[in-house]
């Protein structure tokens, strides 16, 4: 069945290639193709750059193993990324990466239809047989970030641009005030939210508006390093890269970075797809396992900041420190996580309630 | 408000409008001969991606201009043989020089969005600057002044000038323009270039002038925002200053107001980005009302030129 | 400038018309395949996989058909309005408010079971999109404002209304907080026609729709009426063909059919209404439109040629990694010659020399 699903021309390139070798002997020696389809495009050096980072990892990794990674980019999150998937499955591809939310409906669905192939949807909820999902634990890199801000910041105020107000979004939000507060009772920061993922100029604008008025660290949950580039330019405390090193574009404002590291699961998920182990899950990394990692930190942090960033690092690193650990009171001063009490993955995973300090957006 | 952060918006407002009143101001000369060319986002994209490759590897901003300038005549002269010299349909083939400066923009920038470049600095020297207030006058790059003398520019051409009267005339009425003598399809190639290549520096000034990056489709819908404001301002460019900067301001307030977490910000941010749509509807409505100021717009616009043989 | 002479048809070339599109096809995959080998691409793989791989085998075929439903019949409404000289470019914002206003009776009936629920969505997706086509009607009938100016205008309005409803009224309660409505109950849902593929009814509704309007447009007094006054509007004023219900009626039908669109495609592949519902597919119809000579016949094949290089880019990126931007140059380069060839239905070239051969 799934030799008779590939294109006539793909056998006849590899019974010409390899003509001492039946083509049944080939398909036993031939390397996992693995797929990838991104949202955007791998020259953004945020989101989907990591995917293709962590795609290039796995064929390091796993060598002659694996053939050479496929990545579609630009697939919107609708129809056409049925058609993608479908594409992927049908072109002998046995284990499918989609990496973003909006892909979930259809992984189940052009799930069903090929039972041989895996498929592992990011940022997702829905699995099945043939379909898991996987995180990575951003929050807990935040939470350093907001130890740095809460050192360095000479205003107390913070702004983070994000695109929508998501759960995931909040979260970073909320981690990062956490973690300032415990520096800086009077931390206090403002989500502003943008509407899209991509617009370098709005983010721009954005960073100076908050700049403007007084303050003096930005975190950005959209892709790109504009925001930080405000940052150098007016000479603030600083900024975090996301989801890649952005020292480039900033050297002296990038404090430290958020790196997406995902290359380790997906070499993880394709050996287990050879070895026949794989099993649908659900897994949420985060900087224990080396998925999120901290960047070098700039040259504004001193030593005994630096020292304060990696206590919190290696707390959530050794399980000894969950930013999510009450008592934590909403932005209305309400009492919301008991002393004691942490918050379970499926509250955070849902979670759309801002925490003291917020300055909450409308 | 305090002083600083009226002047620190204002610098922003200016930043943000710069681009929007250039490649309108291009669009509003092509109009004015009788030609709509909704290509305008795509002929940014490729001023943006070529005056980014420019900086990059010279390190000359003006240079970059120069050649953002040249790139937006080059693929303008894609639209304006199509629809000139071929009398192709003006808004099928402005959508597809749209759909071709987003791809070939894209392909030409790849590998280049991990590469930083600088903005163009400041024109005048830094002391002129110093004080706030002389900041909101001499602080800003040669962009932006070429955006003003622009406006003066195109006003007198167009109102004062022999050529401009011309090239009003073949957008009135091309077929009288002709038989007195006037070459029409001549006249609107010349224009069609003009907004080339203003549409081209608009594009050169995402890289230079606001985020000194390049990411694909960096422009982020501006080029049909320069569309809309040319309508907006009923074809007249010193009302066009005023609807750059009003529409600058919009866009701009949205994000004071979020960033203040003050009473404004309980606007929802979709309102905020339709506003310039919405506006521009209105204001077309308005001055079709006031009959005397629709009589502005070109009578030929978007129709092709036949000459009976 | 090159001394050539353009000499008008009595009649638009038939041999022109049905050549052109195909000359144009091959023209890119010609000039395609050497442009992108100059630059250093597999310029000959990219033009395989991008025209020929699509149609070998029959998945590829369900996707095109899939792909190529919502242009079709956008294309077919957008046709009769050009025939007409009505430049409604406005499609997509007709598209969305047609698919939100489907979204909205689905949403309304969550609760609810019955045979009705999808035909009241279908109609009341075109009259939200013939609503939204009236609001250029009306004000270029009643104040002679520029249509080609208000519908574009009023399609970014539309974009954001989908992005507000879906973060804050309509948000799914069970979506983990995304931006999206909840998926559509079963009744909601339009259904497939062939049990293992995804052909679902929108694609022989495509077809319908073409022929319908194919039938419309040469038959009848209605087409006539739009065709007469596109082409000769003095003539048709005097014929007693009134130039204002021409605008309403091509508006309306082209609206109604965006909007058929709509409710379809978020009835079937979507499913739910999200952020990325416009897909562009209104502006992308405009071109299917041209492609198809403004013939509602000829649209079915542009929005063929269309899918074609979705499909097909797709596929390239997968098995050559071309990168998704190249689809979008070969597109425009279709379409540049496409309409380059446009002259050649309506006019001869003449080389303005003496003994010039006509050349056609």
């Amino acid at each position: 069945m799934t030799l008779s699903r590939r294109s006539m021309l793909k056998a006849g390139v590899a019974a010409a290639a390899l003509p001492l070798l039946g083509s049944r002997a080939f398909a036993q020696t031939e390397p996992l193709k693995v797929g990838f389809m991104l949202i955007g495009t791998v020259n953004d050096n945020g989101w989907n750059f990591g995917h293709a980072t962590g795609a290039k990892y796995m064929k390091d990794q796993l060598g002659d193993l694996v053939a050479e990674p496929t990545i579609v980019e630009n697939v919107p999150e609708g129809p056409d990324c049925e058609r993608v998937l479908r594409e992927l499955a049908q072109s002998g591809h046995k284990l499918i990466f989609a990496t973003s939310f909006g892909y979930g409906d259809y992984v189940i669905k052009v799930a069903q239809q090929f039972p041989d192939v895996r498929f592992e949807h990011a940022t997702g909820y829905q699995r099945s047989d043939n379909v898991g999902t996987y995180n990575a634990r951003f929050y807990e890199g935040r939470a350093v970030c907001g130890t740095i801000a809460g050192h360095l910041s000479q205003t107390g105020k913070a702004g983070y641009i994000g695109s929508f107000p998501i759960p995931e979004v909040v979260m970073g939000v909320n981690a990062f005030v956490l973690a300032a507060r415990k520096i800086n009772p009077e931390f206090t920061i403002t989500p502003v939210y943008i509407s899209t993922w991509n617009d370098p100029a709005k983010e721009a604008d954005a960073a100076r508006a908050m700049i403007d008025q007084g303050i003096d660290i930005i975190a950005q949950h959209t892709d790109g390093p504009a925001a930080l580039q405000v940052a150098e330019e007016r000479g603030i405390v600083g900024g975090f890269g996301q989801g890649a090193d952005m020292s480039a574009f900033a050297p002296n404002a990038q404090l430290t970075s958020i790196i997406d590291n995902w290359g380790p699961h997906y070499a993880s998920a394709a050996q287990a797809v050879i070895d026949g182990t794989w099993v649908s899950q659900d897994v949420w990394p985060g900087i224990k396992e080396g998925e999120v990692e901290i960047g070098a930190y700039g040259p504004k942090v001193t030593e005994e900041v630096k020292a304060a960033a990696e206590a919190v690092k290696n707390g959530q690193a050794d399980g000894s420190l969950h930013i999510f650990t009450g008592p934590i009171n909403d932005h209305t001063g309400t009492e919301r996580v008991a002393a004691g009490v942490t918050l379970t993955d499926a509250e955070l995973l849902s979670m759309d309630w801002y925490v003291e300090g917020v300055i909450p957006p409308a | 408000m305090s002083t600083d952060l009226l002047i620190a918006i204002i610098v922003t407002v200016v930043g943000a409008s710069t681009p929007i009143l250039i490649a309108a101001l291009g669009e509003l000369v092509v109009e004015k001969s009788g030609v709509l060319n909704l290509g305008v986002e795509g002929m940014m994209l490729i001023g943006a991606i070529t005056a980014f490759l420019v900086t990059f590897f010279t390190g000359n901003h003006y240079l970059a201009i120069l050649v953002a300038a040249a790139a937006g005549v080059a693929s303008s002269l894609i639209f304006g043989f199509l629809t000139l010299s071929l009398s192709a349909n003006q808004t099928a083939t402005g959508l597809a020089l749209t759909i071709f400066g987003t791809g070939f923009s894209a392909l030409a920038g790849q590998g280049y969005s991990a590469r930083p470049v600088t903005l163009l600095g400041p024109l005048f020297p830094a002391e002129l600057a110093s004080h706030p207030i002389w900041r909101v006058l001499f602080g800003y790059s040669a962009l932006v002044y070429f955006a003003f003398a622009l406006v003066i520019g195109v006003w007198w051409f167009l109102k004062r000038s022999r050529a401009g009267l011309i090239l009003r005339a073949v957008g009135e009425n091309d077929l009288s323009a002709h038989s007195i003598g006037y070459s029409v399809i001549g006249v609107r190639y010349m224009a069609v270039m003009f907004g080339g290549a203003m549409a081209g520096i608009a594009g050169a000034c995402f890289p230079l002038l606001l985020t000194p990056q390049w990411a694909e489709r960096m422009t982020g819908g501006r080029g049909w925002i320069a569309v809309a404001l040319v309508v907006f301002a009923s074809w007249k460019p010193f009302r066009l200053l005023a609807g750059a900067y009003l529409f600058g301001l919009v866009m701009t307030m949205e994000l004071y107001a979020k960033a203040s977490g003050g009473p404004l910000s309980a606007i929802p941010a979709e309102l905020w980005a339709a506003m310039p749509y919405l506006a521009t509807v209105v204001v077309l409505v308005l001055i079709s009302i006031r009959r005397d100021a629709s009589t502005n717009a070109p009578a030929c616009l978007g129709k092709p030129f036949l000459p009976a043989n | 400038m090159m001394q050539f002479r353009l000499e008008k048809r009595r009649e638009p070339s038939k041999a022109m018309l049905y050549g052109t599109p195909i000359v144009a096809v091959l023209l890119t995959m010609i000039v395609g395949a050497i442009l992108f080998s100059l630059i250093g691409f597999d310029g000959v793989g990219a033009v395989r996989e991008i025209f020929i791989t699509p149609f070998t085998n029959t998945y590829k075929w369900q996707d095109l058909g899939v792909k190529a439903a919502p242009l079709i019949i956008i294309g077919v409404g957008l046709s009769i309005a050009y025939r007409a000289n009505v430049w409604n470019i406005g499609a997509e914002g007709q598209y969305v408010v047609g698919g939100l206003a489907a979204t909205g009776v689905a949403l309304a009936t969550y609760q609810m079971t019955g045979w009705w629920i999808l035909p009241l969505m279908i109609l009341a997706g075109m009259a939200g999109g013939a609503l939204y086509g009236a609001i250029p009607a009306l004000l270029r009938t009643r104040l002679g404002v520029n249509e080609i100016l208000t519908s574009l205008m009023l399609t970014y309005v539309s974009v954001q209304a989908i992005y507000y409803l879906v973060r804050a009224p309509w948000k799914d309660p069970m979506g983990m907080g995304f931006p999206q409505t909840r998926r559509f109950a079963a009744d909601a849902l339009l259904p497939n026609i062939l049990p293992g593929t995804i052909v679902h009814a929108g694609v022989p509704i495509a077809i319908i729709v073409a022929l319908v309007a194919w039938f419309v447009m040469s038959r009848s007094v209605f087409g006539y009426q739009m065709r007469v006054v596109g082409a000769a509007p003095h003539a048709a004023r005097y014929g007693g063909f009134s130039e204002n219900r021409t605008i309403w009626l091509a508006f309306l039908v082209s609206g109604a059919l965006a909007g058929l669109a709509g409710a379809l495609e978020v009835s079937g592949p979507f499913q739910r209404m999200v952020p990325g519902f416009p897909t562009n597919y209104g502006f992308t119809a405009i071109i299917v439109a041209f492609l198809g000579r403004l013939d509602p016949l000829g649209v079915i094949f542009g929005g063929l040629v269309i899918a074609v290089t979705f499909v097909g880019g797709e596929i390239a990126q997968t098995s050559i990694g071309l990168s998704n931007s190249a689809t979008g140059v070969f597109q425009a380069m279709m379409l540049f010659f496409l309409l380059a060839g446009d002259l050649l239905v309506r006019y001869r070239i003449r080389r303005v020399t003496p003994q010039a051969e006509a050349r056609a």
